[in-house]
């Protein structure tokens, strides 16, 4: 048999309620105990603590985290193309030199994959499959001002808050 | 004589060496390209990227070469816009917006509407219209959203707006809801926090 959680709840409560018996003479034994620990030597302590508080205030300034430079900030991007006949794939674009062979793409059942760590910018780029057939990402906007004939995409990574 | 050979092998000992993937004539004439942006303190990464996209992609000389002379034309349109203090990412970005329709004055506001960097709004800004939505409806948007959304809420405003028009919204409704929306949570504090976000995340 049990007993309801209410009931249990308000009996405990009304236990914690009731007033606890402190001996009289607590608050003099604790002070007298006080009194007679030994001291601790602090004759150093005003000059380490000012040498300590200088150090860390000068890292603080060092580091500025209040303001991070967006230009050495980056973040790391997965690229995923689905393409289950193609023997590779590459992802090329302004953050590789346009270049195959920067960043093969690894392939999972036909899903290719390739993580790349880009600072604050608009950057164009595009799979090239089996090395021949350019393909834009159809996850991402499209490049409008393509000018040598073949699809790209675009990324662009902010500087705040993105 | 001999100095002119001189000037040439320290002309081709500062080129860039990654465009030696390029012909000797395009490789000459991006060469001359980049060292006249640099000379007027434009970004040259973005030219060189554009010179090796060609290559990559096989392209031919001239348009190659075209390619990087539009690109430092328009990072010059940009620069004028945004200001000399815009970094190359800005620029890049102000590239794009332009290209995508907007006007060198929405550029400029955008500015002055919010605190830099403004590479994520601009390239909603061209994302957008990319997605089918009408320059003036795009850049109304995000200068809209611009003094208080964060980066972050500027993508997920961006993919909502996608995610409207691959179910049929007309891009231009889709993006004017999407606004009023996004304003309301960006102005009560409910927008994406980027604490949330996974690492690595999908472009």
């Amino acid at each position: 048999m049990f007993e309801r959680a209410d009931d249990v709840v308000e009996r405990v409560i009304q236990h914690l309620r009731r007033p606890v018996a402190i001996d009289p003479g607590l608050d003099a034994r604790v002070l007298r105990e006080i009194a007679q620990a030994p001291p601790t030597n602090r004759r150093g302590w005003p000059l380490w603590s000012a040498l300590a508080a200088a150090a860390v205030l000068g890292a603080i300034l060092i580091a500025r985290p209040w303001s991070r430079d967006e230009t050495n900030r980056s973040d790391l991007l997965q690229f995923v193309f689905v393409a289950p006949r193609a023997a590779s794939v590459s992802l090329v674009g302004d953050f590789n030199d346009w270049d195959p062979a920067r960043s093969p793409m690894q392939t999972a059942q036909g899903v290719w994959a390739t993580a790349v760590r880009l600072a604050p910018g608009r950057y164009r780029y595009a799979f090239l499959v089996n090395g021949v057939d350019w393909r834009a990402d159809p996850g991402a906007p499209s490049a409008r001002d393509d000018e040598f004939g073949t699809p790209s995409s675009v990324v662009t990574v902010g500087g705040r808050g993105s | 004589m001999i100095l002119a050979a001189l000037v040439m092998v320290v002309q081709v000992a500062a080129q860039d060496p990654r465009l030696e993937r390029l012909d000797p004539g395009t490789r000459s004439a991006v060469s001359a390209v980049v060292d006249s942006a640099r000379g007027d303190g434009l970004p040259v990464e973005p030219l060189i990227q554009r010179a090796l996209e060609g290559a990559t992609k096989g392209a031919p000389g001239a348009r190659i070469v075209a390619a990087v002379r539009r690109l430092t034309v328009d990072l010059g349109a940009a620069r004028l816009a945004l200001g000399t203090n815009a970094s190359a990412a800005e620029l890049e970005a102000g590239v794009a917006a332009l290209r995508a329709g907007a006007t060198p004055e929405i550029l400029a506001h955008l500015r002055d509407l919010r605190r830099p960097p403004l590479t994520m709004a601009l390239s909603v800004l061209a994302d957008l219209v990319a997605s089918g939505v009408p320059a003036d409806s795009a850049a109304a948007a995000v200068l809209a959203l611009a003094p208080h959304a964060r980066d972050a809420d500027l993508v997920e405003f961006r993919r909502a707006v996608e995610r409207d028009i691959a179910l049929g919204a007309p891009p231009g409704a889709a993006t004017s809801i999407r606004v009023n929306a996004g304003a309301e949570n960006v102005f009560s504090g409910t927008g994406t926090n980027p604490g949330t976000v996974p690492r690595p995340r999908r472009p």
